[in-house]
This record gives C-alpha cells, sequence and structure tokens, in this order.
C-alpha cells in the first residue's frame, strides 16, 4: 500500500467519522441535510472525475442521478423481496448503462461546448420522459419508499433513521475512496494525459474516445449510486431530480471547492450544505447568494476554495523559511 | 387532412419564431464573443417580468401599440443591463477557458432566476394578448390566433432587421469585422471593446424584446426562461453557433419536426424536438450553414 493511499484512507476516515458524529451534536433536521451532502459529496466527485479527470464538461449530470434514484424507488416499491444491496448494485449500473448509451452516440462526434450542451438536451430529455411515464409517477413521481433491511438469512438488520444515515456515511465514503483510486489508477493518469493533449496522446495509441467514454460510464455509475442511496433517504422520488437545475449543482459544488484537488468538491458540498442551511428560509435567495458564489469563483478565484487554502498555506509556509 | 397539414405548419412557423426571438440574440453574442450565454434565458425572463409588470401598472388590457411599445421598453432597460454585464463580467471572461466561460453564464443566470424570485415570487402569472390580437383569422379551415400570427411578424421583422444592420449599417461591418478576426481588427486600430459592448448591448436588448413580446399567452414562471433557453440552444447550434440566417432557417426546421411530432404523439410534448437536435448535432455537429470553423453569415 502506498503512502498517498493511507493519507487518503486516513483523511476520508476522519472525514467520515466527523459525519458520524453529527446525530451526537444536531436534530434530526441537520441529519437529513448532513446525508444529503454526503451524498452530494459523491454525486460531485463523479462530475469532477469527468471535468477534471477527463476534460469533459457535462451539464446533464441530474440524469444519472435520477436513473439511480428511480431505479432503487421502482424496486423498493414493486419488488422489495429483492436484496437492498443488489438493488443498489442494479441501480449504480443503470446509471453506467445510460451513460454508455448516451457517450456512445455524442462522443462520437461531439466534442467541447457541442458535448456540454448535448448531455443538457438529453437530460432534458430524460426529465420529461420521466414526468409522462406513469410507471414513473408522472410529474407526482414515487412516495413511499420504505428505509431497507440488509442482511442474510434469518441475521437481519433494519436500516431505519440513524441507521440509515451510518450507512449512507459508510457507503459514500467507501464510494469516494473508489473514485480516488480510479482518478489515481494508470488509468486515471490516461485520461489526464487525454485532458492535456487529446492529439499526442492518440499519437501514443491510445484510444482517446473509448477511454473518454469508460470515464463517461465510470462517472454515470457513482452519479447513480449517489441516487440510489438518496431515494430511501429522502423516501420520495420526484422529476425534480431530473430536472437540469439538478445538474448544476455538482458543478457549484466543485467549482466552489477547487476542481483540481480531488477532495475539492467534497469541501464545496459540506460549505454549500451549509450555506443552503443558513438561506433555507429565503425563497429565490439561494440561487441568487449561489449563482453570485459560483461568478465570484470562477472570476476571481479559479482554484476554489482548496485552491485558495493551499496558496495561503504556502506562501505563509515560504515567508517562515 | 388538408386542415391537419395547416395546422401542423402553423404550429411549426409560431414555435420557429418564438424560438428565434430567443435565440437571435444568443447567437449573436456567440458568433461575436464566442461565449455561449446561458444567462440569455435568464434576462429574456427579466424582459417578460418587466412587461408584465408594466402592463399591470397600466391597468391590464392595452392596445397592440402600447404593448409593443412596452416590449421596446423591456428590451431597452434589459439592454442597459447588458452594459453592466459585459463590464463586471462578459469582459473578464475572454482569457478564461471554455468550460468556465460556460460555466459562469450558468451562474449568472442563477442570479436572474434569484431575482425573479425574490421580487416576483414563484406564483405563476398572466395576461391576455392586447384586444387587437385576441381574435382569430379563419383561413379556409385553419383557425389562427391573430397573436400567434403577430409573433410569426414579429420573428420576421426581426430576422430582417438583423440582416439589414449587419449588411448595411456601418456598425453591423464593424461587428462582422471583428467577428471574423479580433485579432487583426484590433491591429487595424478599431475599438474592439466598444463592439463586443455594442455586441452584447443589442443581444440583450432582444432578449428582452422578445420577452416583452412573448409575455401574452404565456404562464410567466421563473421556469420559463430554461424552457425558452433549451429551445434557442437547439436552434443556434443547428443553424451553426453565430450565424443568424442558419439559427433562422433552423428554427424554420426545428419548428415543423416540433410541431410534427406534437401531432403524433400529443402526450410527449417538446421530445421530438430534443431527439431532431441530437439527431442534427450527430450528422452535422458544425450546424447547417458553417463550413468547419464557426463563421459569420
Amino acid at each position: 500500500m502506498n503512502r498517498d493511499l493511507a493519507k487518503t484512507m486516513a483523511l476520508a476516515g476522519l472525514g467520515g467519522a466527523a459525519f458520524l458524529c453529527v446525530p451526537l451534536v444536531a436534530n434530526s433536521g441537520v441529519v437529513f441535510l448532513a446525508g444529503l451532502v454526503a451524498i452530494n459529496i459523491v454525486f460531485a466527485l463523479s462530475w469532477n472525475l469527468l471535468f477534471a479527470g477527463a476534460g469533459l464538461l457535462s451539464f446533464g449530470h441530474s440524469m444519472f442521478l435520477a436513473a439511480g434514484a428511480y431505479t432503487m424507488a421502482k424496486f423498493s416499491l414493486s419488488a422489495p423481496e429483492v436484496p437492498f444491496l443488489l438493488t443498489l448494485v442494479l441501480a449504480a449500473l443503470s446509471g453506467g448503462v445510460l451513460a454508455w448509451v448516451f457517450g456512445f452516440v455524442a462522443l462520437r462526434r461531439a466534442s467541447g461546448t457541442y458535448f456540454a450542451i448535448l448531455t443538457l438536451a438529453f437530460s432534458a430529455l430524460v426529465h420529461i420522459v420521466i414526468t409522462k411515464t406513469d410507471a414513473l409517477g408522472r410529474a407526482d413521481g414515487l412516495v413511499g419508499i420504505r428505509r431497507p433491511e440488509i442482511g442474510v438469512g434469518s441475521l437481519r438488520l433494519s436500516l431505519d433513521g440513524d441507521m440509515y444515515y451510518v450507512f449512507i456515511v459508510l457507503s459514500m465514503t467507501l464510494a469516494a475512496l473508489a473514485l480516488w483510486c480510479f482518478t489515481h489508477s494508470p488509468t486515471g493518469r490516461l485520461l489526464q494525459a487525454i485532458k492535456q493533449d487529446r492529439l499526442r496522446t492518440s499519437f501514443l495509441g491510445a484510444n482517446v474516445r473509448r477511454w473518454q467514454l469508460l470515464a463517461f460510464c465510470v462517472s454515470g455509475v457513482f452519479a447513480a449510486l449517489a441516487g440510489a442511496v438518496m431515494a430511501p433517504w429522502s423516501q420520495i422520488v420526484s422529476p425534480e431530480i431530473a430536472h437540469w437545475s439538478m445538474s448544476t449543482m455538482p458543478i457549484l459544488y466543485a467549482l466552489l471547492g477547487g476542481t483540481s484537488r480531488f477532495w475539492g468538491p467534497a469541501l464545496g458540498a459540506i460549505l454549500f450544505g451549509m450555506l443552503d442551511y443558513g438561506t433555507r428560509n429565503m425563497l429565490g435567495l439561494a440561487d441568487m447568494t449561489s449563482g453570485i458564489l459560483l461568478l465570484v469563483v470562477v472570476l476571481a478565484v479559479p482554484g476554489g476554495i482548496l485552491g485558495l487554502l493551499l496558496r495561503v498555506g504556502r506562501t505563509r509556509e515560504e515567508a517562515k523559511g | 387532412m388538408m386542415m391537419d397539414i395547416g395546422l401542423v405548419v402553423f404550429g411549426g412557423l409560431s414555435w420557429a419564431m418564438a424560438t428565434f426571438l430567443v435565440a437571435a440574440g444568443l447567437t449573436l453574442i456567440f458568433g461575436i464573443l464566442h461565449i455561449l450565454n446561458f444567462a440569455h434565458g435568464g434576462f429574456f425572463m427579466v424582459g417578460a417580468y418587466l412587461a408584465w409588470a408594466m402592463i399591470e401598472a397600466l391597468g391590464g388590457g392595452v392596445s397592440i401599440w402600447t404593448y409593443i411599445a412596452v416590449a421596446l421598453v423591456s428590451g431597452a432597460v434589459v439592454g442597459a443591463l447588458g452594459v453592466l454585464v459585459d463590464v463586471t463580467i462578459f469582459r473578464r471572461l475572454r482569457d478564461v477557458e471554455d468550460a468556465y466561460a460556460l460555466i459562469a453564464t450558468y451562474a449568472l443566470l442563477m442570479v436572474c432566476i434569484g431575482a425573479i424570485e425574490l421580487i416576483w415570487g414563484l406564483d405563476f402569472r398572466a395576461i391576455m394578448p392586447p384586444e387587437a390580437l385576441n381574435s382569430a383569422l379563419f383561413i379556409g379551415d385553419l383557425i389562427a390566433p391573430t397573436f400567434t400570427i403577430f409573433i410569426i411578424v414579429c420573428g420576421v421583422v426581426v430576422y430582417v432587421a438583423l440582416e439589414v444592420f449587419m449588411a448595411r449599417t456601418e456598425t453591423g461591418k464593424l461587428v462582422r469585422i471583428v467577428a471574423h478576426d479580433a485579432w487583426m481588427a484590433r491591429l487595424l486600430g478599431l475599438d474592439v471593446t466598444r463592439i463586443y459592448l455594442i455586441t452584447v448591448v443589442i443581444s440583450f436588448a432582444l432578449a428582452g424584446l422578445a420577452g416583452g413580446l412573448l409575455v401574452a399567452n404565456q404562464g410567466l414562471s421563473p421556469e420559463l426562461g430554461g424552457v425558452f433557453l433549451l429551445q434557442a440552444f437547439g436552434v443556434v447550434i443547428v443553424g451553426g453557433m453565430g450565424s443568424i440566417r442558419g439559427a433562422f432557417l433552423a428554427a424554420l426546421l426545428l419548428g415543423q419536426i416540433e410541431s410534427i411530432g406534437g401531432m403524433l404523439f400529443p402526450n410527449y410534448p417538446g421530445i421530438f424536438y430534443l431527439v431532431a437536435l441530437a439527431g442534427l448535432l450527430l450528422i452535422r455537429p458544425q450546424g447547417l450553414l458553417t463550413k468547419g470553423r464557426t463563421e459569420w453569415v
């Protein structure tokens, strides 16, 4: 095991532990929000895997979140006998399949801005299809999703209330670690090379489109996993989850925290969760503050908060030395 | 059957011109500043809400000329906002990566939506078209609402005006020069920054005007901008980014497709257009009228 991985595991462990402490000190409303933040962290990391990791800008990430959430909700309502963990895997795969179908078509011709708009159009299509499909509850969504049970044979553990919160934190920590490993694997480095110089990497013999498609699918799987874990937590899945404003969220988190660092989007999601909590009662203010915040970050601090902190830290060290 | 065809063509035309009104300013900014402006949908809505507020203040039912005047005022106000946006934001985006510029305009759209929610709330608002436009013409078996005809005429007028402006006026020619090669234009001593500013103001004014013209017959809600924006994006992309003529033709084409789709699958409005958009992009990612790089006209 190399040192970087050990350090990352320690960091993720600390972060997870901090999240696990929330129910001890805060009321259930805050715990609910903390669970959503944990889920959003993985959602944002999956988006940044594409943006910072492979140079693909997605404006349609909500479609994967929706794929996972609706698959989970549908299984939980119509086929509760299927084990929860199996459903989770199926839901995550649904995002991967969606990503493959879309990416197979879109990556063939489009790149850059065109690709971004295609993702937007495709997710809009998914949103419309959901609002018009009876089996998915149309505009009302699916309600009454139960908190799941896990276990083998007669040994069963009901993930109710705070227990499901613990499950969220653990699963999302593992998912984040898995994403870290992917980013730092040879494949991750190859994608980085493609991002930096597409042409040169293809001269070196890499099939650029196939690797980008792989990145797209991995990103789709993790975004769908986030959606699948979210469904039993909020116990309702509505078409809002597929709306394009949902696709803004990971962009916002990642840019706020800093896209060039792996954990930047996580920091952004946490900060944004706090901001959201602070402005929750003021209609319109939430949109406005997040918009202004995002503008300021893009125009003034392109490295995001984490980039800024690291830069300040480095300058201080240099001043000392 | 004849009536059906008439209905489809008419419906498609109405979709096309409403979308073109929004897309005109969008394609203008893209052609010259090379920024795909998400906020366009936001300022379109600002224009619509402004027009709504003015018409309410005038007591509701207004004449057709007042209606047009109100739309022009909305355009002027939003155009003035364009000055602010260009100076504070767009100017800084010129040296930024495409993806970041795209995200910045997205952020600006959120600010617009937030501002509208703060000022006007989430409620649906609606106003009736002016008295003179609140009837219908009977052409054979076809029932054509006069307001829809009005929108179609407006779309054509805006298109012709833009073409004339670009081809005949000195400012229009300067804009085209900058669109073609901003670096060279600067070398020749042209004030490129000023021309950018003019472009942004015209584009924003078009957004405000479109909002003001389309405000009647629409359920006005903060969602509206997104719907029109997505349609306009499609038109701009299919037409070839930056080409006004391309956007006009793309609007006509996508309008007919959407209209035919709407008749065949009335339960899924809006889907045909998206499928057609994806299909056209895959066949011709560079757009209908451009050869490779985005080029003016």
